[in-house]
């Protein structure tokens, strides 16, 4: 029944073994940068090549890839090195190794001459194996494996530059929100990743550790298996939706939910294909694969155990977050002055979008039916794949257009498209893409999302339609400015051309892709519908309907006006925004979206401040306590020795007195005794 | 089963002969060193072998001394699967610290000898640290309450010998202050001990033996319930538990640095293993009834340790409070009475061990090569001069936070699963609240770690340096190694685990 370990393995060792012999290179000092940059996108390509050829056959066979699901590597806890393909999986697999290896490719050529670059490539390589590992698991302890690894790696990429530079920071140098500071170094950022995330990693354990107990297996398959019972278990505890809720903790902070999502919108200190890793293929992904990953395990096993209606309060809990992140992080996005940092709010923004659709159908509840389900699985699945693509394809332009600007400020840019066409090519598809304009593969899965949501909760409907039209106004902006407006503040000139074909080839093939995925959309949709179809807890007896609804006109009308509006902004109006934003009313409105609605202050003021005091209190005790042993106890016990000394000081009287004294006190002590 | 030679024995007795015999020799000092090491390893090899990949349940040593005769039982020692992760980490550690402890002593002692006090020399010092390691290797494998406090003794004795000599800052003063504090613990648990072993007739601890289970409940009888009151705050006291946590920080700051990579993971954590080992197979009732204050007790220290470490600024003292907070999780792991949680706590041993003594050999290689370099406001930057050392701190730091791919997973893993188990039937304010606790307590690992590895090795470079590899480092890069080479074997640790915590929790069910 089980696939042997080998090759299918490979889909997730190849770049693990890729970086331990790049670490071995770095200890042995290995000079040439080439051999650091090919083991990489080698190891890549292996995984790459592997999950290609995994993924055909699970498609073609027509069923699950389960390989080594017995080898056993901790017999105790039942842990496998179980390799699983099945269709979302498998669809996940695809877009994070190829994906990685368009930007691995890019690096090669971005990290040229950098003091860091062996370890760039470990880490880098690391961080895919690490993902690919994450996404083919077969239990939930490999699965963490993998998910402390992507945290681990981003930890070590986001501070790349440790000496911390101020150019290589993110954030206004010298600007306080509350008092706190809004400028962040690279270890600085790196420092709130790994700390941010990993409230949730620990989250996530606890939820996996209810599951085990109910269960006695970490194994998905089983798990799923097994819903409707330990499902029913925990919810006659009444803590189905508790349980749910804390393991959805760790998804929601690996994907930078809100209020997450302040480590991710400080993650751009590192290089910038490692943003284009981290927001396009990995770690934030993580996030939404995992919970796309429970929600028909989940619902199916609701649905067989009768209990949908009890799940409404989790379901609600983590769609509404998803909205109020699509709609937060959008608004942030319209005044932001740094290029990646635009880019990396609307990650977070569509990542909303993501969870949003879901989430959505869980809040069905009596309409429910195992359809459905399959529909929101595919909601969530197909805008995270044609998000990986566009965005991948955003930051490697961006990448280009900092390193030609000498800055990560958009006002230093403008002007690029007459010098680079093909690059302006790439951003403005890239970019129409995730505004969500027909025919990139962007608006299908985008209009999935919507629609799912609308007609789950119109309120949640509504906020996602409001988030598309400010998607498009900030995306609109964000290429105005830097690809065709004169720059604003001075600018580097001598450098704007072109990028070296081996960093244009992969953003341009990127931003190509994601126009052909959308011209490819009905056999796209057909090959998720068949995909869903062989999705661990889906059913088999029915094919999806990925079809478009009638919101989908009205969305692209208001999403088109939103966008010409800010067109005559700039070209009819010729409004200046620098000098609107420090005039009265929108001064304040401006401070508030700059500063990410104070919410960075607000968590430094509840948790460093406050664990800075505790500290100070503590340390304040531990000195008490100090005292009282080495100094108190010893000084009160000299002071005894003192006391006791004085008695035998030496005088021939005083002893003969006191000999008397007791003499006296012994009769009288025995008189009163016997009498 | 038996072993054919007398393998462990060997590995307690030969190490102090050998480091004897190479005083009169002062060129046979090398190759005494090496050969020790080899034989700190050997109980390690043996279990590994034994238990871990053959799967017997224990391995006891040919040799023993019956003493039965005058009620004392007999002197067996003895790998199982409980004490497998401890002895691994023991015998890592100090076969490796062994090799660096070359360099950094001689030159230690060359400073102290400039300053103009004379101390006992290289041969001395290598007497002591083999009787110290032997000591500790020996506890573990003790299977006899007196063998184990004998072995205790010796460890102590020799450790305080060795911080009054070579250590730093007051040391007489700290030294004599170690040497109170410990023997106050040790005299509780001697007494505790007596209280049981006169009253039972026999100082045996044999796991799962009908023997010990004739005495199970004796504690019930007349003064017999002072014996495990006793042993368990003589061995609070050595795991340095908050509130009589205080001798830790000075000793382990002030120890001559590869001295505190051997007290401050290993000698303390055999306190929490012993306390597995003797309290719940002799006295279980008497650790069920206070398995909540035990609880409360480990989550106070786990925060408590780590909110005062983030206060320090002196490296070594800064990981002395961390590992008062490490000894929490181990607490946290055997209070919870579960089979995930004991089994933890032993692997969090095997992780701290390998993790905390990476992080004090880091602290000593700033020592000696940074003219004393301590304090971490004066670092920064460092990773630029020294990037194998700031990966293996890394790493390090990994292993006491329990990120992959460190050994130091399994064990957080186990302890978490435990907690989770310890609470159930889950109702959702319990849920709620052991949610709260796990994650505010793992988290503040991860604060403070990640925290010190941007203070020390982060930010603009304020050091000229240059990092060369030599034997020196190369030992601390060998022990990392090796923490990841744990978590990929972790299996030969965790099923025998497993087996010895169902034999010890037995009783309880």
């Amino acid at each position: 029944m089980y696939e042997p370990l080998f090759p299918w393995i490979f889909a997730w060792l190849a770049p693990f073994v890729g970086a331990g012999i790049i670490a071995l290179g770095m200890l042995f000092k290995v000079k040439d940068e080439r051999f650091y940059g090919y083991l990489s996108v080698l190891s890549i390509l292996a995984s790459a090549l592997i999950s290609l050829q995994a993924a055909s056959k699970v498609f073609s066979e027509g069923r699950p890839l389960y390989s080594g699901g017995d080898f056993l590597w901790i017999p105790w806890l039942n842990v496998t090195l179980g390799t699983y393909f099945d269709g979302l999986s498998s669809i996940m697999a695809l877009v994070v190794s190829w994906v990685s290896l368009f930007i691995a490719i890019y690096s090669t050529k971005y990290m040229e001459g950098d003091w860091g670059y062996g370890r760039y490539f470990l880490f880098f390589t690391f961080f895919v194996g690490s993902m690919m590992l994450l996404v083919l698991a077969d239990n939930l302890i490999l699965l963490f494996i993998g998910w402390e690894g992507t945290g681990l790696a981003s930890y070590a990429l986001i501070g790349h530059w440790y000496t911390d530079e101020e150019e290589k920071g993110v954030g206004r140098p010298n600007r306080y929100a509350l008092g706190f500071p809004m400028f962040f170094e690279p270890t600085h950022s790196g420092l709130r990743a790994i700390l941010f995330t990993r409230v949730g990693d620990i989250a996530l354990l606890v939820g996996a550790a209810t599951i085990f107990l109910a269960t006695g297996t970490f194994n998905l398959v089983e798990i799923a298996e097994k819903a409707p019972v330990w499902m029913a278990d925990l919810n006659a505890k009444g803590i189905l939706s508790l349980s749910l809720a804390i393991l959805s903790l760790g998804m929601l902070a690996k994907s930078a939910q809100f209020p997450f999502h302040e480590w991710l919108v400080t993650a751009m200190t590192g290089p910038t294909p490692v943003s284009a890793l981290i927001h396009a293929a990995t770690m934030v992904k993580a996030g939404i694969y995992l919970f796309l990953r429970f929600v028909p395990i989940l619902l199916s096993g609701a649905l067989a155990a009768g209990i949908v209606g009890d799940l409404y309060p989790f379901f609600l809990f983590v769609a509404a977050l998803g909205a109020v992140t699509a709609f937060a992080l959008a608004t942030m996005a319209l005044v932001s002055d740094e290029l990646k940092l635009i880019l990396a709010y609307s990650t977070a923004s569509q990542i909303g979008y993501m969870f949003l659709g879901a989430a959505s159908v869980g809040l069905l509840a009596g309409a429910l039916d195992a359809k459905m389900i399959a529909e929101g699985v595919i909601a969530g699945m197909s805008h995270l794949a044609s998000h990986a693509v566009f965005k991948a394809a955003l930051f490697l332009v961006a990448g280009w257009l900092i390193h030609v600007a000498h800055s990560r400020f958009i006002d230093q840019m403008g002007g690029y498209a007459s010098f680079m066409r093909l690059t302006a090519v790439a951003f403005w598809l890239a970019g129409l893409s995730l505004i969500g304009l027909p025919p990139l593969s962007g608006f299908f899965s985008k209009e999935l999302v919507i629609h799912t949501a609308f007609t789950a909760s119109p309120v949640l409907g509504i906020i996602a339609i409001v988030t598309a039209a400010l998607t498009a106004a900030y995306t609109v902006r964000a290429i105005l400015r830097t690809m065709h407006l004169p720059p604003r503040a001075s600018s580097h000139e001598e450098e704007r051309h072109e990028a070296p074909p081996t960093m244009l080839v992969p953003y341009l093939l990127l931003a190509l892709a994601s126009l052909l995925l959308g011209l490819a959309w009905p056999y796209l949709a057909e090959t998720y519908s068949e995909m869903a179809l062989l999705t661990l807890a889906l059913g088999k007896s029915y094919l999806p309907e990925v079809s478009l609804s009638g919101t989908a006109l009205a969305v692209v009308a208001l999403v088109l006006l939103s966008a010409l509006a800010v067109f005559s902004a700039y070209y009819v109006l010729k409004v200046r925004f620098s000098e609107l934003i420090v005039t009265a009313p929108w001064s304040t409105i401006y401070n508030f979206l700059f500063d990410r609605w104070y919410l960075n202050s607000i968590l430094y003021w509840l948790f460093k401040n406050n664990g800075l005091r505790v500290a100070n209190f503590a340390s304040d005790v531990d000195e008490g306590v100090d005292f009282t042993y080495h100094s108190g106890l010893p000084s009160i016990g000299s002071l005894a020795a003192n006391a006791l000394r004085s008695l035998h000081r030496g005088a021939t009287d005083y002893y003969m007195a006191l000999y008397l004294a007791s003499i006296v006190a012994l009769v009288l002590l025995i008189i009163a005794l016997m009498g | 089963m038996e072993l054919p030679l007398p393998l462990l024995w060997t590995s307690v007795l030969l190490p102090p002969i050998l480091a004897i015999l190479s005083a009169l020799n002062r060129d046979l000092l090398r190759y005494s060193v090496a050969l020790s090491s080899l034989l700190f390893l050997l109980p390690a090899a043996v279990g590994l072998y034994y238990v871990g990949y053959a799967g017997e349940r224990s391995v006891a040593d040919p040799f023993s001394i019956n003493l039965q005769q005058y009620s004392l039982g007999s002197f067996y020692l003895i790998v199982d699967g409980l004490s497998l992760p401890v002895i691994v980490g023991i015998s890592i550690v100090t076969a490796l610290v062994a090799i660096y402890s070359m360099r950094y002593m001689s030159q230690r002692i060359e400073e102290l000898e400039k300053e103009g006090t004379k101390v006992p020399g290289m041969a001395a010092y290598f007497l002591l640290y083999n009787a110290f390691s032997s000591s500790m290797l020996g506890m573990a494998l003790s299977s006899n309450l007196l063998l184990f406090f004998i072995f205790l003794e010796i460890s102590l004795l020799t450790s305080f010998a060795l911080i009054a000599y070579y250590g730093y800052g007051d040391r007489m003063r700290i030294s004599l202050l170690y040497f109170i504090w410990t023997h106050v613990a040790g005299a509780l648990f001697l007494i505790g001990t007596l209280f049981y072993g006169i009253g039972a007739g026999s100082f045996d601890v044999l796991l799962g033996s009908s023997y010990n289970k004739a005495f199970l409940n004796v504690q019930a009888e007349g003064l017999l319930f002072l014996a495990p009151l006793f042993i368990v705050l003589g061995l609070l006291i050595k795991m340095a538990i908050t509130g009589v946590h205080m001798w830790l920080p000075y000793a382990h700051a002030e120890a001559p640095t590869p001295i505190s990579a051997l007290l401050s993971p290993n000698l303390i954590g055999i306190a929490g293993y012993a306390m597995a080992r003797f309290g719940l197979t002799l006295f279980p009732s008497f650790m069920e009834s206070i398995a909540n204050a035990l609880l409360f007790l480990a989550v106070l220290t786990i925060l408590y340790g780590a909110f005062v470490a983030l206060k320090q600024n002196d490296f070594k003292r800064f990981l002395a409070y961390s590992s008062i907070s490490q000894m929490g999780y181990l607490l946290l792991g055997i209070s919870t009475l579960t089979y995930f949680g004991i089994a933890g706590a032993m692997l969090h041993y095997l992780s701290h061990a390998i993790g905390k003594a990476v992080l004090f050999m880091i602290a000593g290689i700033f020592i000696t090569e940074l003219h004393g370099l301590r304090d971490m406001n004066k670092m920064g930057g460092l990773a630029r001069a020294y990037p194998i050392t700031a990966a293996l701190a890394l790493l390090g730091f990994m292993h006491l936070a329990g990120i992959p791919p460190s050994v130091g997973l399994w064990g957080e893993l186990l302890i978490l699963l435990g907690v989770v188990e310890a609470f159930s039937p889950l109702t959702p304010l319990s849920l709620l609240l052991v949610t709260l606790v796990l994650v505010l307590s793992f988290i503040m690992t991860a604060v403070y770690s990640f925290v010190a590895m941007r203070k020390i090795f982060f930010g603009p470079p304020k050091i000229n340096a240059r990092e060369e590899l030599d034997l020196f480092k190369g030992s601390v890069l060998v022990m990392g190694a090796l923490g990841i080479l744990l978590f990929i074997i972790a299996g030969l640790l965790v099923s025998p685990a497993q087996g010895a915590v169902e034999l010890l929790l037995e009783a309880l069910r």
